[in-house]
């Protein structure tokens, strides 16, 4: 549905048929025009894309660009909003849960539009959030809208679900005179009978989002990483979720320390994403967050549960090969193993390991060294947790010999209890202390305490008794020290003194000490019995603020769900212990908004939005006319149309086009015989190379038996070289460096027999080829990456000089310039003659600076192009520079067959014998 | 008085303005250094050329028996051709010739006319005869008053014709023949008349004389093209778009000629009016010189 603000303006559509007759005025009157070619020109027919009159489709796009922009002026509006027709009390009700965090913008919007609606319809409204605690009086305060307007703004969703039920609780227990309702829901759950209730007041229109809702439950430590279940509200076919997790780096800035996708199969609600990342990163993980949605129910937060802690074990003198049972740290691994990385060494090594808990089974006393050691571990904030033995037992000396590892002050020698000697039962636990670490733990009746260590009578004593006997003596005491902790349980290990190890008190114990962890969200035994002051809370955006004005929760409250004002998800604390609260229990699952009775008016957000369709217009209009241009470039013939084309169908087939330019050079390499250039860049030198060897196959085909096709040019990123037998390759002052796919062909290349030509063209007026001049560097610097054999200067005996003619020297356009080959290295001497075996015969370069294409030049109808020497003499230099070039070849093909030659009479004489 | 009055008029300004055309050419003329004057080739001549092998069908009388005499192979000597020869130049006067493009200094008719001038000048200091068919020069001389008759005859060409049209040979005409036209004409004209040349027999140089607008073709938007005479026109919508295929019709034309004359021997070039005459100079006086 679309309205218009100006509908008047659509009159200057009434315009556009005179637009369109103007844009079709004959083009201009031809001028007339004397020319003698016009004869050439009869029979050619204008290009089909030049019509006489502007072509229709481009007088469309214009009229089209007209119609936009007039059309955009008259501001058309999709959906417009018509919330208005109704009269009376209207209630505007909303979640405002974390389930309407992430489109929390869009609601207010909406609410924004119903205001608007009921001011211009006069209505009393009243806005009213689920999550709020209910309106103390017995009424809703409806008053006018625009007491609401400025409030909107400043509503925040909040960090837990809508309170329905109670809502609707209250409302059968306040009736209220009618009213119209229209309830923005997160579109989650029961609707707990609310809308029935409201029902009875008038008409109900609930208008919910289309959008999935996603949610994290606690994450759980398994043995292969951290796994975090991830929830969806309903099912949209295959899903992925991409999930952070954030943490301190090293510099103590929060950042993403991994991210993992969570992918939902088509039909699954709920999918588990993998953690697999290294214990140190995962142990700094503080929230784990959905990436791109902003609500409570999308972040988790992480406490000590999902760490999991380095626990040395240390146990000294272990030496007897005792029964396992009774090794002293037998229970405490079978405890620990499951949630945390037990190392056991020496003392030394254990430091090292920097553990964040240190037990000592039954150590007596360590050396003055070994005890600062250990003081200062703990000062920096180790918890060091020893466990009492007879060793203990029996090491603690005089009163005044305080042992600073040691929570309290022992007794010599302990006592036994139940024994045969002894007349006294084994004693059991006495309740604990609910302002200790273990408040909230059943003492069960089953354990027993055999024998113990017995503190010292202290005035700290009591302040220092974490749990005791029923007849008071400590059982376990602990202090603090610097910022770590010492803990002595004043019994074994193991069982020998006490079933308390056998217990599952005794992993509960640990846990509460903050030595082992949980393995993930801290459980209801974990929280019950205990006041847990919030430190930080969620907001329902999902992010983290100071809970300042919060109360202290309850542990029970705490472990019972849904969360509510009491109890918001965030980080609480209780003593030492700091546990995470989430929003969701550990099971759950997300439901779309159900129980709904019949007759309630559904909306939704998305097609409910008034759109403005202006800019799309406007977009739509200078798009339109951007392309008029560019059609009217393309018409007239100024924009290089096929040109651009062409080059954009280059540019998509580019592989191909490569692979075919390959083909074609190395098929016409293939069918005949063909001189190659290499191509400088520089198009004059690249001529003069063309005419140059076009001039020596035209002298060959003249002159001898090989009759070359026309020359190569030769692009060595591209084209294929190993059919060439000769390559010329002239130095510019701008060649590039080869490309290593270039340098890769050109060595094959040398290496299987071809031959390349370097011309420097500039009669090395330096020293030597490379001694000085320009080009000559030039060619030092490419040839660098290419495999050229050690060269010499050519010899007067060198085959070249006697393949075809006798040549002394190998002039060029410039004459006295060395000409360099690959040096002899085998030259063996038969019966008086030299005789070269290396390679075939054939030197793979010849490097010279005499300019050689330019003296072979000849343009296509057989004249000389370039001036070579002084006159009769410059035509005899020109000769020899082609005898030498036909020489040249005539090696190139003939390889070492023109070396044996040398040997004809010889062997002839021999055959005679 | 009025025949007196008008001859006299006729005479002042011919005099006014052949001056100039024959000393553009003359000047063109003297930059081409002279030489030798024997055509280098053997032939019919005083001079002594070279020995050569005789041959089966040489004449017994050619054989030099005082060089025979000194082995036992006959030899025959050669002389170098010296025989004057007769260069028949038609200096195409046709409409299409009196053309002179935008940013061009001179007709293309300006140009061949000195072109054949500085070259009848040349070969007139090297004895050759020289006539210029189709007017009242088509006699051959020699000298310097045939010099000066084609210089009349070329500044009375009339520019009657669309397109210039090769004339047929004749008994007359005979020995080399020079051709400086635009060959704009229509193809089917053209050829049969070269063939015609070629048939009779001897060597000849075509140089076609373009205007630089012919080559590069300037042109754009909605134009009627008109031959000069306004005989054939054309009309195009956007003249930039045919630019292409115009080119490409015009190397087509040079590119047939280029091929007919390399089939039967004679030469041909290509000169833009823009360019320096003294190339297209040198090239038609080592063409007709036969040198290659």
């Amino acid at each position: 549905m679309i309205g218009f603000l100006y509908p008047a303006l659509l009159l200057g559509l009434l315009i556009l048929p005179i637009l369109w007759w103007l844009l079709r005025a004959v083009p201009p009157a031809p001028s007339r025009r004397k020319f003698p070619g016009v004869r050439l020109l009869i029979g050619l027919k204008d290009p089909e894309s030049t019509p006489q009159h502007t072509p229709w489709w481009l007088l469309m796009l214009r009229l089209l660009a007209i119609a936009a922009a007039i059309l955009a002026f008259a501001e058309p509006v999709l959906n417009p909003r018509t919330d208005s027709g109704g009269s009376g009390r209207l209630l505007v009700l909303m979640d405002a849960g974390w389930g309407s965090a992430d489109d929390w913008a869009d609601r207010q919007h909406r609410v924004d539009a119903i205001l608007a609606g009921a001011t211009r319809d006069g209505r009393a409204v009243s806005v009213r959030l689920l999550t709020e605690p209910l309106p103390a009086e017995g009424n809703l305060r409806f008053s006018a809208p625009q007491d609401w307007v400025p409030l909107i703004a400043g509503l925040m969703p909040a960090a837990w679900g809508p309170d329905r039920l109670g809502f609707a609780a209250w409302l059968t227990d306040n009736p209220q005179d009618y009213f119209e309702t229209v309830w923005l829901s997160d579109g989650l759950a029961d609707d707990a009978g609310l809308g029935g209730v409201l029902q009875g007041f008038g008409a109900v229109t609930v208008v919910t989002s289309d959008q999935n809702r996603l949610a994290l439950l606690s994450a759980q430590l398994e043995p292969d990483g951290l796994t975090v279940p991830v929830l969806r509200s309903g099912d949209t076919g295959a899903q992925t979720v991409r999930l952070h997790a954030i943490g301190p780096a090293p510099d103590g800035v929060s950042q993403v320390l991994w991210q993992v996708e969570a992918t939902f199969a088509a039909g699954e609600k709920q999918t588990l994403a993998l953690f697999d990342m290294p214990l140190e990163l995962r142990n700094r993980i503080t929230r784990i967050e959905i990436a791109g949605v902003q609500s409570a129910g999308a972040v988790i937060l992480a406490d000590g549960g999902l760490q999991r802690r380095k626990v040395a074990l240390y146990a000294p003198q272990q030496l007897q090969e005792g029964p396992q049972l009774v090794s002293p740290l037998f229970y405490l691994r079978k405890a620990l193993a499951p949630s945390s990385e037990l190392i056991e060494a020496g003392l030394d090594d254990l430091l090292q390991a920097a553990p964040d808990v240190l037990v000592f089974a039954d150590v007596a006393r360590l050396g003055r060294a070994e005890t600062e050691r250990v003081l200062e571990w703990v000062n920096n904030g180790g918890t060091l947790l020893r466990f009492a033995g007879p060793r203990l037992a029996s090491g603690t000396t005089a009163l005044d010999d305080i042992d600073p590892l040691l929570p309290v002050r022992l007794r010599a020698g302990g006592r036994s209890l139940g024994g045969a000697m002894t007349w006294a039962s084994p004693k059991r636990l006495r309740p604990f202390p609910d302002d200790g670490p273990f408040a909230g733990l059943a003492a069960p009746d089953e354990v027993e305490i055999r024998a113990q260590v017995l503190a010292q009578p202290d005035p700290d004593l009591p302040g220092r008794v974490m749990a005791a006997l029923e007849d008071g003596t400590p059982l376990v005491t602990g202090i603090r020290q610097g910022q770590g902790r010492i803990i002595l349980f004043h019994v074994t290990a193991n069982a020998e003194w006490s079933s308390l190890p056998l217990s599952g008190l005794f992993v509960d114990m640990l846990t509460r000490l903050s030595v082992s962890s949980g393995g993930g969200a801290a459980s209801v035994d974990d929280l019950a019995g205990q006041v847990w002051m919030p430190v930080t809370v969620l907001n329902g955006f999902g992010t983290l603020q100071d809970a300042d004005n919060i109360r202290g929760a309850d542990g029970d409250d705490l472990a019972s769900y849904p969360r509510n004002s009491d109890t918001p998800p965030g980080l609480y604390q209780n003593g030492e212990r700091e546990v995470a609260i989430n929003l969701l229990p550990t099971a759950f699952s997300l439901e779309p908004l159900t129980g709904l009775p019949f007759g309630i008016t559904r909306d939704g957000f998305s097609q409910g939005a008034e759109t403005p369709l202006k800019p799309v217009l406007l977009t739509l209009a200078v798009i339109l006319l951007v392309l008029d241009i560019l059609a009217t470039l393309f018409v007239s013939g100024r924009l290089m149309g096929t040109c651009a084309v062409s080059v954009l169908i280059a540019g998509l087939a580019m592989g191909v086009s490569d692979a075919q330019a390959d083909d074609a050079s190395a098929l016409i390499a293939a069918n005949a015989t063909v001189l190659a250039y290499v191509q400088t860049g520089d198009a004059r030198q690249d001529a003069i190379s063309h005419a140059g060897l076009y001039g020596l196959s035209q002298a060959l085909t003249s002159r001898t038996a090989i009759e070359p096709v026309d020359p190569l040019p030769i692009d060595l990123d591209i084209d294929d070289i190993s059919l060439i037998p000769f390559l010329y390759w002239p130095i510019t002052e701008l060649q590039p460096t080869l490309s290593l796919a270039a340098v890769t062909r050109v060595n094959a290349y040398l290496r299987n027999g071809g031959m390349i030509m370097f011309d420097t063209r500039d009669a090395h007026l330096g020293q030597g080829f490379g001694g000085g001049s320009a080009n000559g560097l030039i060619l030092q610097r490419i040839t660098a990456q290419l495999e050229i054999p050690a060269l010499a200067p050519i010899e007067p005996d060198h085959v070249l000089t006697r393949t075809f003619y006798l040549l002394e020297v190998f002039p060029g356009r410039w004459r006295d310039g060395t000409v360099w080959v690959e040096a002899p290295t085998h030259l063996t001497t038969i019966e008086g003659a030299p005789f070269r075996n290396l390679n075939d015969g054939v030197t793979p370069v010849v490097i010279g600076g005499n300019d050689w294409a330019s003296a072979w030049a000849m343009s296509p109808n057989g004249r000389p192009m370039y001036p070579v020497g002084q006159g009769l003499s410059g035509d005899r230099q020109r000769e020899l520079a082609l005898r030498f070039g036909v020489n040249l070849i005539m090696y190139v093909m003939t390889g070492n067959y023109k070396s044996d030659q040398v040997h004809i009479p010889a062997l002839l004489e021999r055959l005679g014998q | 008085m009025s025949q007196g009055q008008s001859l006299r008029n006729a005479a002042q300004a011919l005099a006014g303005a052949l001056p100039p055309v024959l000393a553009h050419a003359e000047r063109l003329a003297a930059t081409v250094a002279m030489g030798v004057h024997g055509r280098k080739r053997a032939g019919t001549g005083e001079s002594f050329w070279q020995y050569r092998h005789a041959m089966p069908g040489d004449s017994a009388a050619n054989i030099d028996w005082r060089r025979s005499a000194q082995g036992d192979a006959l030899f025959i000597r050669e002389r170098e051709w010296e025989a004057a020869q007769t260069v028949a130049f038609w200096c195409d006067a046709s409409k299409s010739m009196d053309y002179q493009g935008k940013g061009a200094s001179l007709t293309k008719a300006m140009r061949a006319q000195v072109l054949t001038l500085a070259l009848a000048s040349l070969l007139t200091r090297a004895g050759e005869r020289v006539a210029l068919l189709e007017t009242r020069a088509q006699a051959a001389g020699v000298g310097e008053t045939k010099l000066q008759q084609m210089a009349l005859a070329l500044h009375e060409a009339d520019f009657n014709d669309d397109y210039g049209t090769i004339p047929l040979p004749t008994a007359r005409v005979a020995g080399h023949r020079v051709f400086l036209s635009d060959f704009m004409g229509p193809e089917d004209e053209i050829f049969p008349a070269l063939n015609a040349h070629a048939d009779a027999g001897g060597e000849g140089c075509l140089v076609q004389i373009l205007d630089p607008s012919e080559e590069t073709f300037p042109f754009d938007g909605r134009i009627i093209f008109e031959s000069m005479g306004g005989v054939v026109d054309f009309e195009t919508l956007r003249a930039k778009a045919l630019r292409k295929a115009y080119q490409d019709r015009l190397a087509e034309r040079s590119a047939k000629l280029a091929e007919w004359a390399r089939r039967v021997g004679w030469h041909f070039t290509r000169h833009r009016t823009d360019e320096s005459p003294r190339a297209a100079l040198l090239w038609l006086f080592m063409a007709v010189g036969g040198q290659k």
